[in-house]
């Protein structure tokens, strides 16, 4: 609506400046005709909305196809990456500035530097938790490097850089035991291949309920699955996600 | 030390009571149950071989009454974000944005970078009416595919165990998650807002960028932005 108003203002200006123009030329033409808008001129003139029409004119035909007004500045309230980075590993504190929505408007090239540390001591606190549970002392039960041989420090740089990575010319896995990071899939179980990495230690079953006294019950708390798989429909065809339900 | 380090920690994850719903469903307080609220985010090849690349985002969702869902906001801009050379810095942006039931699509080199953004406007990509219960797609000119509307939520996550995984109180599921055969999705029967868009690789061109396994990939991030 704008860009066309502005249009039509332009264009009207070039009709008067052609008409001023041939005043100037002193060709007879009589100025007072200039200055009455009439609703068939061919300008947008007078009170008038469009040309020729809008205000004391008959109605603009509004239905006209108008580009959209795209126009403005959006300014960012949200960010997703990888699955569940900011709402696992960020933690917020009562009374303090909320950590989630920093890391929300924080671009990916500064978030190492302003997230890991935090996100190391957050993934330390949860295995402090488990050993307290456990009845433990949380001096012992400390993140063990993963599957992926990575160090506490390695795996919280890895994460805090909340981006997620698509290969175009390898197939798309999250982590399928060999290969990963090269997209996620609709069908990618991501909470338990998160799980693994963070509490699954060296050999990737750390904590799995485990029956450690063979009494037929678990001593180990299960933290490498949540035990839940996919139950939505995926479709063969684009977009591949499903009618609601 | 450590004992001030694990009071420190239990301060922390004694949260105020916010339900935090993954993979990144209300995530923070500002987003959290508004339009804005980006619920998930999927990049892939959609299928074996193929010469595209898929992107999911997914906004809002009705899997708790109180979040905001089923309106696309036209206040909102949606981007994905590519970065094609390693240094996590948008060399590409896809953006998709609501105008009286269609979502128009915008793609181009990134020009605002940082956190305020304008739309493409010159650089339209195509646009698609919003569906209903049945998809509309639309194929642009370019070769891009293009949808939006509601859809079921893939995401599957027994999102309340794990909030009793994370409590500190000592009682609480102190054995971790439950087996498969009490577990709950809790996404299950949910859905959300869909925005998908298929893109010829060649349109997005080549990368330098290597993942941690040293195969090339695209580094892809997807922000909301509200009109100011």
């Amino acid at each position: 609506m704008r860009l066309y108003n502005l249009k039509y203002i332009f264009l009207s200006g070039m009709l008067l400046f052609a008409v001023a123009s041939c005043n100037n030329d002193d060709n007879g033409m009589d100025p007072e005709q200039i200055a009455m808008p009439t609703c068939d001129d061919g300008i947008m003139n007078g009170d008038e909305t469009g040309v020729d029409c809008g205000g004391t004119c008959a109605p603009c035909d509004d239905g006209e196809a108008m580009a959209p007004d795209f126009s403005g500045t959006y300014a960012q309230v949200d960010h997703m990456g990888r699955p569940g980075i900011n709402t696992v590993l960020s933690a917020d504190m009562e009374g303090m500035p909320s950590v989630k929505d920093a890391f929300n408007v924080t671009v990916p090239s500064q978030m190492v530097a302003e997230f890991q540390a935090g996100f190391e001591a957050r993934l330390e606190q949860y295995h402090d938790v488990y050993a307290i549970k456990l009845g433990l002392d949380p001096a012992d039960v400390n993140y063990q490097n993963n599957i992926l041989n990575l160090d506490a420090t390695t795996l919280t740089t890895v994460l805090a850089a909340d981006v997620l990575q698509v290969a175009p010319d390898e197939v798309t896995t999250y982590y399928n035991g060999t290969v990963g990071l090269t997209g996620r899939a609709l069908t990618d179980d991501v909470i338990d291949i998160s799980l693994i990495l963070l509490f699954g230690g060296e050999t990737g079953d750390r904590f799995s309920g485990q029956d450690t006294d063979n009494d037929g019950m678990a001593d180990l708390p299960r933290l490498t699955s949540d035990g839940v798989s996919l139950t939505a429909t995926i479709d063969a065809e684009f977009p591949y996600v499903s009618n609601p339900q | 030390m450590k004992k001030s380090k694990l009071l420190l920690g239990m301060a922390a994850l004694a949260v105020t009571g916010v339900v935090l719903v993954a993979a990144d469903h209300l995530d923070a307080p500002s987003s959290g149950g508004t339009t804005a609220d980006i619920a998930d985010f999927f990049a892939f090849e959609p299928e074996t071989g193929s010469a595209n690349t898929t992107f999911v985002v997914d906004l809002q969702s009705n899997v708790l009454p109180d979040l905001a869902y089923g309106t696309f906001d036209e206040d909102i801009l949606t981007e994905i974000n590519i970065d094609t050379d390693g240094d996590l810095v948008e060399d590409l942006v896809i953006q998709a944005i609501p105008r009286d039931g269609r979502m128009y699509f915008f793609y181009g080199e990134a020009a605002d970078l940082g956190l305020n953004s304008q739309v493409l406007v010159n650089a339209p990509l195509g646009d698609v009416a919003i569906s209903a219960e049945t998809a509309t797609v639309e194929t642009t000119d370019s070769g891009a595919r293009i949808f939006a509307g509601p859809r079921q939520d893939p995401f599957f996550f027994d999102f309340f165990q794990f909030n009793a995984v994370i409590n500190p109180d000592p009682e609480s599921a102190p054995l971790g998650f439950l087996p498969p055969s009490e577990a709950e999705n809790t996404f299950a029967g949910a859905n959300t807002m869909s925005i998908v868009v298929e893109m010829p690789n060649a349109m997005l061109g080549t990368t330098t960028a290597l993942n941690a396994f040293n195969i090339p990939v695209y580094n892809t991030w997807v922000t909301t932005n509200r009109k100011q």
